[in-house]
């Protein structure tokens, strides 16, 4: 048998996986205007070509056997300083396979979705081209193969973010929570690039192979942990962790597609993606792991709270959003990457699946967002209702589809592992997450309407709701193609990047799943009871819950703390560096030197009589003068 | 027998602060420019007295310079004397004061 193995040569087409939507971008950007409706087709025709290609290439990468799945592209050197050097080299392996997948696959279902949803605006051209420059900055993040270009990636996707989420800046809401998003980020961000200067000053290159291969060799544990958790704050920021989780409720003030790609399916899983790619500074390390895993409990339960008061569709999915990426961050704290991965993969699917319903509902309501004037929307819009439906009863964690294996895989190492803490309160979080999305189901599209707009609801065209047909088949398939125990076929493929699977003792595997449907079963007929039944009041009732349900709702206060612990501090300091420090100190300054001068001048100026007569005196007593001390010098 | 140098330097001496004094306290341009003529001479007479004294030539020619740059210095001055007093109709150099500060 022949033992050299040829690498196929369409692997040397990865560069054109980023640089299709990028071309696609500048098309629409310069030429979006003439283009008119066919931006958008551009737009989602480079997605897809991407994503075709994309499939062509991950079939190449599997083809090969297991050792040699990882295939660098060296595109040009970037950066060359003395011994230090950063070159912008892409790499296929199976980690960025499983997310390059994700984007472009379901990046393509959304562009063209948006197609419909974004018609007649009058800046269609500009969104597609900002919506194409995130899909090149997201694959760029995933297929870097160095900590710089990944960042360059990273900072590249919260530009789009800020475009996006300010998309209609003519409302100054929108503008405002673009502002916010970006500037919560940045707090991460700067955190990532002292980390990123951490790494160079250790290792002395940002290259994965060189940090990531055997990182015990180089650094000692302390120093392990200041990296990890530098980077770790990056991830918070980008994946809307607690503390820094209060610009996504907020970025659904962008347009619904925009929600769907960035704040639900790529963007905000970057930081997830951060995490797993750097699993060996973290698992080296030990306490950032645990702090991956704390932080991501606590944000999985805190957002469901959240979740659970909101009156905002959108507002529902994006605290939704915040809690599953808890659960994501809570597996790869427990060394359980390939879970967090494939949670990622299932969200992906469900969460844009629901994200695109919501905007479909908006759509056929008049941009009307608020749950109170909905109701019985699934007999006025049943192919969004349905694809809901199956979205919901994906996050639920309802058998066989993707979100249960999904939260159960979490849950089962969670017990298994001898976390019982862990796996108590992860279940708490699951059961509140049916409980939220049941809400969000049963007062939007069963029981009676509840407004004029709600009663003349229309269903969505062709072109919404074909992505979202797509997207749940996916959500349903998810789960069963590729994995339905922590040895499933994406475990598997995922193993070279993320080792094996832990494994442990606890309760099996069947009992863990019979509790879990038990627990998402039983929250959903509560939900149901409560919210579609008719018999309860269900406002009254939170009105006797007061004021519990108007702080979830405000998100516990949060932001009111921020504005008053960071913000308005941050304003007065503003204003007295602008009104006091600069305009009395500095300017005081400089108008101080000015008029001293002015004032010398005005007296210098007598001196000058314009009477040639004083003048020759004045040289006559200043002759003397010199003669004088010359005469002392002898 | 030699005139001792001590007579050339009090003349001097005399013409010098005769020419200062006129340009300090005449009022009229002419006599002024007379007086700086004066100082300069008195400063020519010094220089040839000393020359002498040391047997150096230096001083001479250093006097001759001076001579030279004072006639073009008169050319230029006269000029300018004549040009204030077309325009003024008087060179009286209190009146021409508009450079006061």
């Amino acid at each position: 048998m022949d033992d050299t193995i040829s690498i196929p040569s369409l692997l040397q087409l990865l560069w054109l996986i980023p640089a299709i939507p990028l071309v696609a971008s500048a098309v629409d950007l310069f030429a979006g205007k003439k283009l008119g409706r066919f931006a958008g087709v551009v737009a989602s025709a480079a997605v897809g070509v991407s994503f075709l290609l994309s499939l062509r290439l991950v079939a190449d990468l599997v083809s090969l056997p297991v050792e040699l799945r990882s295939y660098p592209q060296h595109l040009f050197d970037w950066i060359s300083v003395g011994r230090f050097s950063v070159g912008a080299d892409l790499r296929l392996d199976v980690l960025s396979a499983t997310m390059i997948l994700v984007i472009t696959g379901i990046g393509f279902l959304i562009h063209v979705y948006a197609i419909g949803y974004m018609e007649g605006d009058p800046r269609y051209g500009r969104f597609f081209a900002y919506l194409n420059l995130f899909v090149f900055f997201m694959l760029l993040l995933v297929l870097a193969d160095n900590y710089l270009l990944l960042y360059v990636g990273w900072e590249g996707v919260g530009l789009c973010s800020y475009l996006l989420i300010g998309f209609w800046f003519e409302k100054i809401e929108n503008a405002t929570a673009a502002k916010k998003a970006f500037v919560t980020t940045r707090i991460g961000d700067t955190a990532m690039l002292i980390g990123l200067a951490l790494i160079v000053s250790k290792f002395g290159t940002l290259d994965f192979d060189a940090v990531l291969g055997a990182p015990g060799d180089t650094i000692a544990k302390g120093t392990a942990t200041a990296i990890s958790l530098l980077l770790f704050a990056g991830a918070i920021g980008k994946s809307a962790q607690v503390p820094l989780h209060v610009w996504l409720p907020d970025a659904m003030a962008g347009p619904t597609p925009v929600s769907a790609l960035i704040h639900a399916a790529t963007m905000v899983t970057a930081g997830v993606y951060l995490v797993v790619r750097s699993a060996p500074l973290f698992e080296l390390s030990g306490v950032a792991l645990t702090v991956v895993l704390i932080v991501g409990l606590v944000t999985a339960l805190f957002a469901a709270t959240c979740a659970l008061a909101q009156d905002d569709i959108k507002r529902v999915l994006a605290y939704s959003t915040i809690s599953q990426l808890g659960f994501m961050f809570m597996a790869a704290g427990m060394r359980f990457y390939t879970g967090a991965m494939f949670m990622l993969v299932a969200h992906a699917f469900y969460k844009a699946l629901m994200f695109l319903g919501a905007g479909s509902v908006m759509h056929g309501m008049h941009e009307e967002t608020d749950l109170q004037r909905m109701g019985g929307l699934i007999r006025r819009m049943p192919i969004t209702g349905w694809t809901f439906v199956i979205g919901a009863l994906t996050l639920a964690g309802i058998w066989p589809l993707a979100g249960f294996f999904a939260k159960d895989q979490i849950l089962e190492i969670a017990n298994h592992t001898g976390r019982t803490w862990i796996y108590l309160l992860g279940t708490l979080g699951a059961l509140l997450s049916a409980l939220y999305i049941g809400r969000l189901v049963f007062l939007a599209f069963f029981g009676a309407p509840r407004s004029d707009e709600a009663r003349h609801a229309h269903g969505s065209p062709a072109i919404m709701t074909v992505p979202l047909v797509v997207l749940a088949a996916g959500a349903v398939l998810a789960g069963l193609l590729l994995s339905t125990s922590a040895e499933g076929t994406l475990a598997r493929f995922l193993e070279p990047i993320t080792g094996p699977v832990p494994h442990g003792e606890g309760l099996s595997t069947l009992a863990l799943s019979v509790i879990a449907t038990a627990i998402a079963l039983s929250a959903l007929a509560v939900a149901s009871w409560i919210y579609a039944s008719g018999r309860v009041d269900w406002l009254g009732f939170r009105e006797r819950l007061q004021p519990l349900p108007r702080a979830a709702a405000s998100g516990w206060y949060v932001d009111h703390a921020y504005s008053t612990l960071f913000v308005k501090p941050g304003i007065s300091a503003a204003r007295f560096s602008a009104e006091v420090f600069d305009s009395k100190g500095v300017d005081g300054l400089v108008n101080g030197v000015g008029g001293g001068v002015r004032r010398l001048a005005a007296a210098g100026r007598r001196i000058q009589t314009g009477f040639v007569r004083s003048y020759a005196l004045g040289f006559f007593l200043g002759a003397v003068g010199v003669l004088v001390w010359l005469g002392t010098r002898l | 027998m030699r005139t001792p140098i001590a007579y050339f330097i009090v003349l001097s001496g005399v013409l010098f602060t005769l020419g200062t004094l006129g340009v300090l306290l005449r009022k009229n341009a002419l006599l002024i420019f007379m007086s700086v003529e004066l100082q300069l001479n008195a400063v020519n007479l010094a220089l040839v007295a000393f020359s002498r004294m040391h047997l150096a030539l230096d001083g001479q020619v250093l006097a001759f310079f001076s001579m030279v740059v004072a006639a073009a210095e008169v050319v230029v001055g006269l000029a300018i004397i004549v040009a204030v007093y077309r325009r003024r109709g008087t060179v009286d150099v209190d009146e021409a004061r508009g450079l006061a500060g």
